[in-house]
């Protein structure tokens, strides 16, 4: 039969162990994902480097002795590890809820985000300083090495041990949560955590162990992972993405639905391997994408609904700093100015990254949508342009423009799928669409993998203006900014920008006003994925190279921090960010492998102590001073009223 | 008869708006008494306030002669006071029988399980059900029954009849009598004052976030025109 199809069944059954032993990882991951989610509220990120610390943990084990060779101590095998190491991780779960994560819990989901993004990069940015990219082997216990022939496939030991030891870990976890006292306390306090403390029960403790119940698993994920796959600071990082995406096909709510769904993915990832191997990087997205349109609450999901009235924006009405025309005439003159004091590529990439965070504010500042995949159509819009000028040698203005059209296409068909959710998991399903883009450029040939297309040439802007010229390369720049600043002002000025914001404040009442807020979020959505591919078309022909880096999540997580930095929902804020953030980019080149570390702080610190940007702290000082002139006059108009009075009374 | 809760100069706030204005007002221990108001008085509020759940107050709230006004729900749960809110808070992810064992036994002296099903025979045929699957009426009495059995002495109940049938309402008005009979405190939120009036000992009339009016038990027959203009939309 299998000569049939013509697959060997070694080869087959070969790709559907790795993928159950795949799934098995899926399965423990999303598990700790969806725990943390559901009591938390908390979109892990940081997930993936805690599995990953959970895997240097058993390697440091192993290596004790060469670590520390004057106290003699002794080098613990892998039993000691899976015994002593998740518990560990847990430990510093523990600690970095209760450092960090504990302070977002009452705030929009995106600082959740930003927070363990940021925690994520520092973990990993530390490892990759400390052991650089490459892996560490760490080899398989002798007491589960060998294999067993089957006939049709040599099944390894270890492998055979995780897959059972991995569902026999979940199935304890679904036990606890969905059969025991204690989980129904878990359940309750995800319902309503007031009303269980009001019932006596410390839910903040129960907060913290939960946290460090689900970094644990991920703890314990790693150590099983640690003798096949290298021990690696990145091990964790593009897998915490494909977690989130089996975390949104799985859907809220249900334990057991985690579990299947990461044992069904690990499977159908290892069939695509047989039969399409190019499609199995993204077999899972695309699913995701599938589930979306079928069954938008995901496979074993309860609810899709999750409205919430959280306003995020820093901008106040009416002020000074929201006026656009005014800031468009002095963005005008001060970008005229600018190059003749600062360099001007650095000039044009502070304006690139402007345009792209005031695109990514439309949609996240405006309409609340924490969009992360942003990257996505900046990057594309950036291949596309790239290709449009080197490859078909389109002129430049074409060229930037068809990138923009990709952009607004692919812009249009991802906001269809992802606006079916709310909250974080509008968050999830964008970054996880984005990764799809991802790994097409990775693979197809036109995007040359990892050299990206280089030497695309600047041309001439419609046949005229040599743009190779780097001032006339500026100014064009600079009048692609101000056009996509006018434009987003325009757009948040119009009625249809108020509805926007309506949507963004309640969108329930926004609905029950009659309007069809899907189609308002789609718009906006698009419109957004338009203006950031109009930077990405722009950047690609300023700096002449379009890479995987436009694509990578990074550049998702960069329009988020800009758009903090500078103030969320206000008209400078992503300009402000931009400049600030390039500057630092500009500085810290010059630390090498720290630079992760060092932006990842950036982002802890400002999700712990910057949280309405400098716009909306700026906003905060101008509206207290004039709280402070109107009580003052106040003051002074009865004083003068009582004297007329008196001279009333006399006259 | 000594004070079950003394409450004295509370004021709060939600956000920068005050809610409650110097409320005052104590239960002694084994009286049932009720808190009467319209809509956004305080009523609610107050026994928020009570729970430690409202944060921003001041003010002294004693139990049994510890100020608690500082402290956090699950501290003021294990003194010994139970909260049964307005909108009855039954888990939908528990079963009936899970959203009846959930509270936590805090003390001594609480209704045996056998007592409060007793009490509330549908729960008992019903226990294997998820919570939100039970009727109105059938929520209301798993809300009050869950706080029973966890030895608390003083429960804050509110508003227990809104939008519940009579003949619903008329148990429910039954087992808070059988609950005084048995030395539970009980701090009523009403704003059906006919259901109050059989049961408590006191009525604080509430408005604007203060005590602005006190009729004793026997005094109610006197006051209906009174206690009428304080209640009328």
């Amino acid at each position: 039969m299998f000569e049939l199809i013509g697959i060997s069944p070694t080869l087959l059954f070969g790709q559907l162990l790795i993928g159950l032993i795949n799934g098995v990882f899926y399965a423990m991951m999303s598990l700790g994902v969806a725990i943390i989610f559901g009591m938390l509220r908390i979109g892990n990120f940081v997930h993936g480097a805690q599995y990953m610390l959970g895997a240097f943990g058993a390697w440091y084990l192993l290596h004790l002795p060469d670590f520390f060779p004057g106290l003699g101590l002794p080098s613990l095998g892998y039993w000691w590890a899976l015994a002593i190491v998740p518990f560990f991780v847990a430990l510093i779960g523990a600690g970095m809820e209760r450092l960090f994560i504990r302070r977002v819990y009452d705030l929009e989901h995106a600082y959740g985000l930003l927070l363990t993004v940021g925690l994520a990069m520092v973990i990993e940015g530390l490892f990759n300083v400390a052991y650089g990219a490459g892996g560490q082997q760490y080899a398989i216990p002798d007491s589960l090495k060998g294999g067993v022939n089957l006939g049709f496939m040599f099944l390894p030991i270890y492998r055979l041990w995780v897959i059972v030891a991995g569902i026999l870990v979940c199935f304890a976890t679904w036990f606890v949560i969905e059969r025991t006292k204690l989980g129904a306390y878990l359940r309750a306090a995800t319902e309503n955590p007031d009303l269980v403390r009001a019932f006596g029960i410390n839910v903040p403790r129960m907060l913290m162990l939960t946290y460090a119940f689900g970094v644990g698993l991920a703890g314990l994920a790693g150590v099983m992972a640690a003798p096949i796959y290298q021990v690696s600071p990145q091990m964790g990082q593009a897998f915490i993405i494909t977690i989130f995406a089996v975390v949104v096909i799985g859907g809220m709510g249900s334990i057991f639905g985690a579990i299947a769904t990461g044992l069904m993915l690990g499977l159908i990832e290892g069939l695509t391997k047989v039969f399409w191997p190019q499609a199995a990087a993204t077999v899972i997205f695309v699913i995701m994408a599938i589930v979306l349109v079928l069954r938008p609450a995901g496979l074993f999901g309860k609810e899709t609904v999750a409205y919430h009235g959280s306003d995020i924006s820093a901008a106040r009405p009416g002020s000074i700093l929201e006026n656009g025309r005014l800031w468009l005439i002095v963005f005008a003159v001060a970008g005229t100015i600018l190059p003749f004091f600062v360099y001007p590529v650095f000039g044009m990439k502070i304006l690139c990254l402007a345009l792209f965070a005031c695109a990514y504010n439309l949609i996240f500042g405006y309409v609340g949508l924490l969009a992360f995949g942003h990257a996505a159509f900046y990057g594309a819009s950036a291949y596309v342009a790239a290709h449009s000028a080197a490859v078909l040698g389109l002129p430049t203005e074409l060229a930037i423009l068809s990138g923009v059209a990709m952009a607004t296409a692919i812009g249009a068909l991802f906001g269809w799928l992802a606006i079916r959710r709310q909250g974080l998991y509008f968050a999830m399903i964008t970054l996880a669409l984005a990764q799809i883009v991802y790994f097409y450029a990775i693979q197809a040939s036109w995007t040359h993998g990892e050299d990206g297309i280089q030497s695309v040439p600047r041309g001439r802007l419609f046949g005229l203006v040599d743009l190779n010229d780097t001032m006339n390369m500026y100014f064009f720049v600079l009048a692609v900014f101000l056009i996509g600043f006018a434009a987003i002002y325009r757009i948040v000025r119009s009625p249809f920008g108020q509805v926007l914001k309506s949507i963004r404040e309640n969108e329930q009442r926004a609905v029950s006003l009659g309007y069809s807020t899907d189609r308002f979020k789609l718009i906006a959505f698009t419109l957004s994925a338009g203006l950031a591919g109009l930077a990405g078309g722009t950047k690609a022909i300023v700096f002449q190279i379009a890479s995987l880096a436009d694509l990578y999540f990074m550049t998702s997580a960069d329009a988020l921090l800009m758009t903090l930095i500078g103030g969320v929902g206000t008209l400078l804020g992503p300009v402000v960010g931009a400049i600030v953030v390039v500057t630092m980019q500009t500085q810290f080149a010059t630390l090498g492998a720290w630079v992760i570390v060092v932006q990842g702080s950036t982002f802890v610190l400002c999700v712990l102590f910057l949280r309405k940007g400098i716009v909306g702290t700026f906003e905060d000082f101008l509206a207290s001073r004039e709280e402070r002139r109107r009580r003052q006059a106040a003051k002074v108009e009865p004083a003068a009223s009582a004297g007329l009075s008196a001279k009333g009374l006399h006259g | 008869m000594t004070s079950a809760l003394e409450i004295a100069e509370l004021h709060g706030w939600y956000g920068d708006s005050k809610a409650l204005h110097g409320m005052e007002f104590e239960i002694g221990r084994g009286e049932v008494v009720t808190l009467l108001g319209r809509n956004g008085a305080g009523k609610t509020t107050t026994l928020r306030a009570i729970m430690g759940l409202l944060r921003k107050k001041s003010g002294q709230i004693r139990f049994r002669g510890e100020d608690i006004a500082g402290r956090m729900p699950e501290y003021v749960a294990r003194r010994g006071i139970a909260y049964c809110p307005e909108e009855r808070g039954i888990f939908s992810s528990l079963t009936v029988e899970e959203n009846l064992l959930l509270p936590p036994v805090v003390a001594e002296g609480g209704l045996p399980l056998a007592d409060i099903l007793d009490l509330f025979p549908n729960l008992a045929e019903r226990r294997a059900s998820q919570g939100t699957k039970l009727s109105g009426g059938e929520q209301q009495m798993l809300a009050i029954a869950r706080i029973l059995r966890t030895g608390a002495t003083l429960l804050l109940l509110d508003e227990p009849t809104e939008g519940l049938a009579p003949v619903i309402v008329r148990q429910i008005g039954t087992v808070i009598a059988r609950l005084k009979e048995r030395g539970f405190t009980v701090l009523l939120v009403e704003q059906n004052f006919r259901f109050a009036a059989r049961l408590a000992d006191r009525h604080y009339i509430v408005e604007h976030g203060r005590v602005v009016d006190r009729i004793a038990a026997n005094d109610v027959a006197g006051s209906l025109d009174r206690i009428e203009a304080y209640l009328k939309v």
